[in-house]
């Protein structure tokens, strides 16, 4: 009886130190600099593919809605530079009478200042454009965006095709 | 249930417990010893309803109710003849105070130890798996290597893609050197052709590395972005053409040196994209 008693007894504690070890393990790991890093790099890569792919999405036939989006997606520069043109490149986008849309096939971050609230990304976009009346056009390109953290989570301040000999 | 539990696997040394109690009206005095000997609050209170024979059956039938009032009266009388009363007197007392307590009362503290002990288990084993899950991608995180599977991949690009007919040797040394396992399929297919007009051409192939990013960096694998562009120049003519490419390579960590085991290319070429599919 005192032999299982004793065996008893040394199964809880050994069970009670695994528990706090792996407590602690736990703790450890949810609430290190790495793992929120990690955490942070991850939301920039997904801001960013959502918003490359917002700003290579339009419709010439609800323009107000396309430039309404850039701007939700934007900061920054870039937001300023769209706000500034904005009619002109309105009526641009009308006369073009095209249909644009786009896929992020692959994206990384090349940098992430996680205090400053910065990044950098590359992404590889189709883009497929179907001229009003035309033969629609399928391209490849690649593209590098800043990235600015806000408020409102990341943002693009940046966006800018990679051409070649760049 | 618990009085059926506690009397099942105390069976064996139930005639011990049993054969005691006849004793008691002979030698009341051994029993206050017991008291005496195992000290305890627990000890006393485990055989001090003993000493009185009448309480002793009915204190713990109370607790227990009906189940045990019946089967004490019916065990007491069968131990009684089996054993004689000194012997069992003088045999009992010795290792009374240290089986017969925990047997009869002390039955919920091991019982309750272990259940503690399976719970504390499975909760340490949440705690294991969770911190399991938090795991995250060495990606940037770890700056050190993340530059450095950057920079090798970079430079397995650069070096195994350029070409020069006058050196064909060095192109062919970094890429058995910088490719490995299937990669090694793929640059063939890819190059092969290049290779094939090089020398009547004169070619001179220039890959320089844009861009690129670790996407992903975990247990010696690697996952890299690269924006290559490409040059190309015909010496024979000097006709340059350029042009650009982004691939997504795999990377595994061979000893120190990262080297290239998968490529694919965005925007290749559906005979190039047929090719590559073959390795």
């Amino acid at each position: 009886m005192r032999v299982f008693t004793g065996v008893a007894v040394v199964f809880a504690v050994v069970m009670f130190v695994f528990a706090v070890f792996s407590g602690f393990v736990w703790y450890s790991a949810r609430g290190s600099s790495e793992s929120s890093f990690a955490a942070e790099r991850d939301d920039a890569l997904r801001s960013g593919q959502v918003g490359i792919t917002n700003f290579l999405t339009l419709d010439y036939k609800k323009v107000d809605e396309d430039l309404q989006r850039w701007l939700n997606s934007s900061t920054g520069d870039l937001r300023a530079e769209i706000d500034k043109d904005k009619d002109s490149r309105k009526k641009q986008l009308v006369d073009a009478k095209s249909v644009t849309t786009s896929k992020v096939l692959d994206a990384a971050i090349t940098e992430l200042d996680d205090r400053a609230g910065t990044a950098s990304m590359i992404a590889v976009v189709e883009s497929t454009v179907t001229p009003d009346g035309g033969q629609q056009v399928t391209k490849i390109n690649r593209y590098l965006t800043k990235l600015t953290r806000t408020d409102d989570g990341w943002k693009l301040s940046q966006l800018g095709p990679l051409r070649a000999g760049v | 249930m618990a009085g059926l539990n506690r009397r099942t696997p105390s069976s064996p040394e139930a005639p011990a417990v049993e054969a005691v109690e006849p004793v008691e009206p002979i030698e009341p005095i051994e029993a206050a010893e017991v008291v005496d000997a195992a000290g305890s609050a627990e000890a006393a209170e485990a055989v001090a309803p003993d000493a009185p024979e009448v309480p002793d059956v009915q204190e713990p039938a109370s607790e227990e109710a009906e189940l045990k009032a019946p089967e004490a009266v019916v065990w007491n009388p069968s131990p009684t003849p089996k054993k004689t009363p000194r012997a069992a007197a003088k045999a009992e007392p010795v290792e009374d105070p240290e089986p017969k307590q925990p047997a009869k009362f002390n039955w919920p503290l091991p019982v309750a130890l272990v259940v503690v002990g399976l719970l504390l288990g499975g909760l340490a084993t949440f705690f294991l798996v969770k911190s399991r899950s938090v795991s995250y991608d060495e990606a940037l995180v770890d700056a050190g290597a993340t530059s450095e599977v950057n920079g090798q991949i970079r430079e397995a690009v650069e070096k195994s893609f350029s070409y020069n007919f006058a050196d064909v040797e060095s192109t062919e040394k970094a890429a058995k050197e910088l490719l490995t396992g299937k990669a090694l399929c793929q640059y063939n297919a890819v190059f092969g052709p290049v290779k094939e007009v090089a020398p009547q051409q004169k070619l001179v192939v220039t890959v320089r590395v844009v861009s690129s990013a670790v996407s992903s960096l975990k247990d010696g694998h690697a996952t890299v972005l690269v924006f290559a562009d490409q040059v190309t120049t015909r010496t024979t003519d000097n006709q340059t053409g350029g042009g650009t490419a982004m691939l997504r390579v795999s990377a595994v960590d061979d000893g120190g040196r990262w080297k290239i085991d998968n490529m694919e290319m965005f925007g290749a070429t559906a005979d190039q994209n047929r090719q590559l599919q073959g390795c």
